[in-house]
């Protein structure tokens, strides 16, 4: 089996003097493959990838990418390295066209032949980018957008792909889109770490998940058994009031 | 893809207005429309100049009177003091200002929305008090006179000419820099900060180095702006070259036309410079030709919050055929829609 491409070990973390989110979560992504976090509000989802795409810095533990300790650096840093992280929401440039938005996520790639390849790879698993690559980004669907932001986010060939609630906000085409789009990334050879609240959804496409809660990993495994396990629901759904 | 056929009216269009351009010194009837075309020109100029941070980064700078104020006491002080060319002080006073506003831009671009509006307000008013009070070097209250350029026996309609001209070729020169930026990574870069500046920064756009340069370039050709105009007016005076009121009316004229636009400043000038004279002459002395100025400023606000340049080209693409938001479509064609 081939070793985890990024790891999270051990994992504190929080925001400001506030108490800690994390509390000692470990997560693994292999290779090649979709892990999907689910959980409650509050349960720590995002946080996880803020971490891991250093945009929060980890209180305690560590994070590993490809074998390599990258605890503590900064996005800019973690992007280079192959790290690429779908914010939450629509986070496309409204303003710019959609092949700006594609381009911008090659900012740091100066390799302008390398650039063409992966305008013309990315084009390829996103139809909507080609089609629609002169229309400005704000003028396009829901779904739309999340397509140009995966595009985006693969511009740099990256290794991991963190993508915070894809289908949110969206209408069950435009979701069911999204997800073949994911599953797409992953045929690809990138490894994803997916925080969902579809959380059904997800699993069905996931190779491994992670139930959450109160910021740590309460269940974890194949995402096919995990579907079908009794305490998915005691966990994520919570338990009612006495 | 752009059409033949739009690349041709953009062409005609551009070589349209060089031509007016050239041409304008000799349609104006008297000397007076002259300068006020020179007046005009020199807003275009500031506000095109104030378009390369205002426009390309979204930080709003009502504080740019500080650079054409500097740029005009530089190249005034520069000939008078050091005896310097008129030409070559043009240029050495933009580029003091150039360097003047690297420390400046570090510490105002720290901030952004609203303090960096007033930072930048902030040191107007403290350039003003300096010069102002600093009369040994500046001249203080009482002004500073700039000598002329050109020998005395060039006329005063001949002087207007050539600084409409003059004028113009800075103009040429600052709308070609704002085109290969827009159309450069750099562009790019500013274009993402303009839209988030934290986004930008985790695609590994250099936020920082970027809006620098920006305010650098754009605080360089503002201060030509103010050096030029200095030469040609013969006069400064710290109330008028350090005023809010200055650096306002060059973020209404870019709004006015669209700051996104690369002629969206020149056009908001011509507007706000031809509005400024027509009600000047309308209501002579009284302060109506301010009023008349905030009423246009609310119907912008109100009606064209793009700008004239964006607002035209929204409505030339709404009745190009095929753009209409209710057309006929045939079965297949809406069948093929729903599948998409």
């Amino acid at each position: 089996m081939a070793a985890d491409l990024l790891e999270l070990v051990d994992v504190e973390a929080g925001y400001g003097r506030a108490a800690l989110v994390l509390r000692g979560l470990t997560v693994r992504v292999p290779p090649a493959s979709v892990v999907c976090l689910v959980g409650p509000n509050g349960a720590g989802k995002s946080t996880v990838l803020k971490v891991a795409s250093g945009l929060l810095a980890p209180r305690g533990g560590r994070i590993v990418l490809d074998g390599r300790d990258v605890t503590g650096r900064g996005p800019q840093s973690l992007l280079a390295a192959g790290l690429s992280h779908v914010l939450q929401g629509h986070s496309v440039f409204p303003e710019m066209t959609v092949g700006e938005n594609v381009l911008l996520g090659a900012y740091t790639v100066r390799d302008k032949v390398r650039v063409a390849e992966r305008v013309d790879f990315v084009r390829t698993l996103f139809p909507v980018v080609g089609a629609r690559w002169d229309a400005l980004a704000g003028a396009l669907s829901g779904g739309q957008q999340k397509q140009v932001e995966f595009a985006r986010s693969l511009m740099v060939s990256p290794r991991v792909v963190l993508l915070d609630e894809p289908s949110m906000g969206l209408d069950p085409k435009a979701t069911a889109t999204v997800f073949e789009q994911i599953t797409r990334m992953r045929d690809a050879g990138t490894a994803v770490l997916l925080v969902e609240q579809n959380a059904r959804r997800a699993l069905e496409i996931a190779d491994q998940g992670c139930v959450l809660d109160l910021g740590r990993v309460h269940l974890s495994g194949p995402a096919p058994a995990l579907l079908t396990n009794p305490r998915l629901g005691d966990l994520y759904l919570g338990h009612p009031p006495p | 893809m752009r059409s033949g056929s739009e690349t041709f009216v953009k062409a005609a269009g551009l070589v349209g207005l060089a031509g007016l351009v050239v041409a304008f010194p000799g349609l104006a009837s008297d000397p007076f429309v002259l300068s006020v075309g020179v007046v005009i020109i020199s807003y275009a100029v500031l506000a095109t100049a104030w378009n390369f941070v205002g426009g390309f980064t979204g930080y709003i700078s009502l504080g740019h009177a500080a650079y054409s104020g500097l740029g005009g006491y530089a190249t005034g002080l520069l000939i008078l003091r050091a005896d310097v060319n008129p030409w070559v002080a043009l240029l050495l006073g933009g580029l003091v200002v150039a360097v003047l506003a690297v420390p400046v831009g570090i510490a105002a671009l720290r901030v952004r929305g609203a303090s960096f509006v007033i930072v930048s307000i902030a040191l107007v008013l403290v350039l003003l008090l300096v010069f102002q009070s600093w009369e040994s070097v500046t001249g203080g209250s009482d002004g500073l006179r700039v000598p002329r350029p050109f020998d005395a026996d060039v006329l005063r309609p001949e002087q207007h000419q050539r600084f409409f001209h003059l004028h113009a070729v800075l103009l040429a020169v600052m709308l070609l820099c704002w085109w290969v930026i827009d159309r450069s990574r750099f562009g790019m870069g500013l274009k993402a900060i303009r839209e988030d500046e934290d986004k930008a920064r985790s695609l590994g756009v250099p936020t920082v180095r970027y809006k620098l340069a920006a305010f650098v370039v754009s605080a360089f050709f503002t201060a030509l702006g103010g050096g030029l105009y200095a030469l040609w007016f013969g006069f400064l005076d710290p109330i008028f070259q350090f005023s809010i009121l200055v650096g306002s009316n060059m973020v209404l004229m870019s709004l006015l036309g669209g700051v996104r636009s690369l002629f969206g400043p020149l056009v908001g000038a011509v507007v706000v410079g031809y509005a400024t004279e027509f009600f000047k002459a309308q209501y002579g002395d009284t302060q109506m030709h301010l009023v008349a100025m905030g009423v246009l400023l609310a119907v912008v606000v109100l009606f064209l919050p793009d700008g004239i340049i964006p607002a035209v080209r929204g409505l030339l693409a709404r009745l190009r055929p095929g753009q209409a938001s209710i057309r006929e479509v045939t079965q297949e064609e809406l069948a093929a829609e729903v599948r998409r």
